[in-house]
């Protein structure tokens, strides 16, 4: 369990979760009672495969701070989907150094059914990463300055 | 990567003919519905499972502030029928347009509610889960404050997408009343048997020349010691019976397209090479002069390249290992020329079926070189080898001898390839680890060494395990029946492996030696003549299969079920059912149920003439989409999606994008590649995600607060 120390900056990390794979995972780590951080917001989708990168520049813009993307992996019941994604996510890696994000605040993990604990991993990384970095309105508000 | 851009409408008019796509059209001109301004929210207490961490009247009084909501109310417990009668009197009282319940996870309970807004006369995709149980209550019970901000935040999100969702109606499609059945072990057998009797035509494809799978290796079965082949043998002779079932031996499915309803199969049957003409299958199989390991025996014996694994297969005939025949004519000269066809070839024949049963099977663990010993010694044998020799109608006509003497001692060795574990174990042939259970080695472990004592009361066993699961009905009777019977028992950790030493100058030709946790880790040297590893159960090879109809694995290899507990025996591919070892370790009397519960599965999908699917597929919308072809690109499924003339004003035809919707499988993968945004999945629209993020982030979080 995260401590959230007072003088810590507020975050807010999107998991974009898969139906077959990571969505049951995540509900399998509440059903465990396994905790971790409250601001962690779950979206979920048959394969993100399908969000543009556009998405991901948005939900930053939008203040989402970190995004965690909890994908099927090589398991993903949609053939070739992995591969396109992870060559999507290199793209946004690019368009996030153009606009000054840190590219740490993005990443592509596989996580399955009953993957608990390498979801909390996972996220426990993620939340390390933002802890760190802080509120993406401050990379994005300095891109724009 | 283009961005997604609205281009200037048009008013397309499709062209007379064309398929209409199943997922409603956008509006024409191109923007987005209005959004739904009678939003019913429903919070559940799930008795007290979510009220007792998140404050669930506010969640229902933030809920009732939103904009487009016209009523939210908390109840105590919203599947019951109190719960979606709250839900049913408000469409028709108030008139709702959307509805979203804040409860369980949507896997529990969505169609529940999806049912209830049906039965409120909306339609049944108007509904949206918000998963705050799992996802809320149960992920932060010590944090009640800030697992009520969240559950905010996500009924914020839910109620900003629903806002957003169009009805949609299910995709239908005709139904081929015929299902197509791979493989002729038990498992298949009774899923084929219990289809033929719901009145579904039934092909049933055996890629080996005989029926029974693995089953008839076996002498007899726990727990309920029936001889085996006898007991597969009824099976078989009811399959076999039926009329609307066809067998197909020697078949292997080498295409398969299509999909739920409408699979259309291109198997290749390779000849027998015998017929019914033949009339002494014994001088001809002895007239073979090719020998090869046997593979019933599991390599205890030899045969020839014309065989018959027992009298009495199913068929009751020989057929030929083209594998191993020379054709050199022996047999055929034996047998003066009838019965025997040395010079067919491959058949190929397409069959259309509404849904397939894989029934695959496993394989054995096969020990690498030198793991306890196999392979340095005739003496260490695995476990399904010493079931062969235990069978009267095996290689060593039931008795269990090395070199002619009865074992004055046996060590049997449990989880042998089987919960190995990174560090302590070395992968197998196969290159992997077995991080698996195999679960029905225990048994089988300690009805063998039942079976030894019972025959040579003389011959001391000696069982090493980690644990012992007998965990199936009136399985554990064989543990309590070995402790009765003089078994010795000795346990060893998960990080410590007993060894075995090939050691022919002493006394016993082997020395087996075990750190025995039962007795505080004292290092115990047990000298026996005989080791049997009892290895565990693999996933089998069946990557051609896995490639052409895209079924998922799981990460032990085996065919991945939808859900374990609620969809077990679905695979995620519509129409593809599992049946059996193919999905995971499982005894007979697992793999019967298994199969007839896919048999179940496919009787209900193709009790009507038609099948019906969600319909959370891609969907083009014409007035944007310019008729490039990028989406033809992006997609990997065959006739997903195609170019179609349209008429987009009077006399002008364009290409325009065409989605299949029996063949998408619902991805995404063909939206982002799209440069006008003119495509999105129904139910899953990238806009309706920007609304739930522009809800999730609407509020500026608490100092402190952090993901």
């Amino acid at each position: 369990m995260a401590s959230n120390p007072a003088d810590t900056p507020p975050t807010r990390m999107l998991v974009i979760a898969t139906l077959l794979c990571s969505y049951p995972g995540i509900d399998a780590t509440g059903q465990a009672h396994m905790e971790y951080p409250p601001n962690t917001f779950v979206i979920p989708t048959p394969d993100p495969v399908m969000f543009p990168e556009s998405f991901y520049l948005y939900c930053f813009e939008k203040g989402i701070d970190g995004i965690l993307i909890a994908s099927c992996g090589t398991d993903s019941p949609y053939e070739g989907s992995y591969a396109q994604l992870a060559a999507r996510i290199n793209t946004v890696y690019a368009r996030m150094k153009e606009r000054g994000i840190s590219i740490r605040r993005l990443k592509l993990t596989a996580i399955c059914s009953v993957c608990t604990k390498a979801f909390l991993k996972e996220v426990g990384e993620m939340e390390a990463v933002l802890a760190e970095l802080g509120p993406v309105r401050g990379e994005v508000a300095a891109v724009g300055a | 990567m283009p961005e997604r851009k609205a281009k200037p409408p048009k008013k397309p008019a499709p062209v007379a003919g064309q398929v209409p796509q199943a997922a409603p059209a956008v509006p024409a001109n191109g923007k987005s519905a209005p959004k739904a301004e009678k939003v019913g929210v429903y919070v559940c207490h799930c008795g007290g499972n979510i009220s007792d961490v998140v404050d669930v009247d506010r969640v229902a009084t933030e809920a009732a502030q939103l904009e487009g909501v016209a009523v939210a109310r908390h109840i105590m417990f919203m599947c019951s029928d109190e719960g979606q009668k709250a839900i049913v009197d408000d469409i028709e009282a108030l008139g709702l347009d959307r509805v979203v319940v804040a409860a369980c996870t949507p896997t529990l309970h969505e169609t529940t509610f999806r049912r209830a807004v049906l039965r409120g006369g909306l339609n049944q995709y108007l509904f949206l889960p918000a998963n705050i149980r799992e996802q809320a209550s149960w992920a932060h019970p010590h944090s009640p404050k800030a697992a009520t901000e969240k559950a905010i935040a996500l009924v914020r999100a839910a109620v900003a997408k629903a806002r957003l969702l169009e009805p949609l109606e299910m995709v239908r499609v005709a139904a081929v009343h015929r299902a197509l059945v791979i493989g002729g072990g038990v498992a298949g057998l009774r899923a084929a048997l219990d289809l033929a009797r719901q009145g579904i035509g039934v092909t049933l494809i055996e890629k080996s020349p005989f029926l029974g799978g693995r089953a008839v290796q076996l002498h007899t079965v726990f727990p309920t010691e029936d001889l085996a082949r006898p007991l597969i043998h009824r099976l078989i002779r009811q399959v076999v019976a039926q009329s609307n079932l066809k067998i197909l031996t020697n078949t292997e499915a080498v295409e398969l397209a299509g999909y739920v309803g409408d699979f259309r199969a291109t198997l290749r049957t390779t000849p027998r090479g015998v017929n019914s003409e033949l009339s002494d299958p014994t001088a001809a199989i002895a007239a073979c002069p090719v020998e090869v390991a046997n593979e019933f025996d599991d390599g205890l014996s030899r045969r020839r390249a014309i065989y018959q694994p027992y009298t009495g297969s199913e068929p009751d005939m020989p057929a030929i290992d083209w594998g191993a025949c020379t054709r050199c004519g022996a047999c055929v000269e034996a047998v003066g020329g009838r019965g025997i066809e040395l010079t067919g070839e491959a058949v190929e024949t397409q069959i259309e079926a509404g849904a397939i049963v894989v029934a695959t099977g496993f394989d054995h663990y096969e020990p690498r070189d030198g793991e306890y010993g196999y392979g340095r010694s005739p003496r260490i044998l695995t476990l399904p080898q010493v079931d062969r020799m235990l069978d009267p109608e095996g290689p060593s006509h039931g008795r269990l001898e090395i070199d002619g003497r009865v074992p004055r001692a046996v060590a049997f060795i449990h989880c042998v390839g089987s919960r190995q574990i990174e560090g302590v174990d070395e992968p197998g042939p196969d290159g992997k680890l077995h991080a698996y259970c195999s679960r029905v080695c225990c048994t089988a472990t300690l009805q063998a060494a039942n079976e030894v004592r019972r025959r040579y009361p003389k011959t001391e066993i000696y069982d090493l395990y980690r644990d012992i699961r007998t965990y199936q009905k009136d399985q554990e009777p064989y543990y309590v029946d070995a402790s009765k019977r003089g078994v010795v028992f000795m346990r060893f950790a998960n990080d410590a492996r007993p060894t075995v030493e090939v050691a022919d100058a002493a006394d016993y030709p082997l020395k087996v030696t075990v750190a025995d946790t039962l007795t505080f880790g004292t290092a115990i040297e047990v000298p026996v003549d005989l080791v049997v590893l009892s290895v565990g159960v693999m996933p089998r090879d069946i990557a051609g299969l896995i490639d052409m109809t895209k079924a998922p694995i799981g990460s032990d290899g085996f065919l991945l079920e939808v859900h374990p507990k609620l969809r077990p025996v679905e695979s995620a591919i519509p129409g593809l059912l599992l049946a059996g070892t193919a999905q995971a370790p499982m005894d007979i009397s697992e793999s019967t149920s298994a199969a007839s519960a896919a048999a179940a599965k496919v009787t209900t999908l193709l009790a009507k003439n038609y099948v019906e699917m969600e319909p959370f597929v891609a969907k083009v919308d014409p007035s944007l989409c310019d008729g490039c072809g990028l989406c033809l690109d992006a997609c990997h499924y065959a006739g997903a999606i195609a170019l179609q003339d349209v008429e987009v004003e009077e006399g002008v035809i364009e290409k325009r994008a065409y989605v299949n919707p029996v063949a998408c499988k619902g991805c995404g993968a063909c939206v982002p590649s799209c440069p006008v945004a003119a495509l999105d999945v129904a139910g899953w629209e990238i806009e309706q995600y920007r609304a739930m993020i522009d809800a999730i982030t609407a509020r500026p979080l608490e100092a402190g607060a952090r993901s």
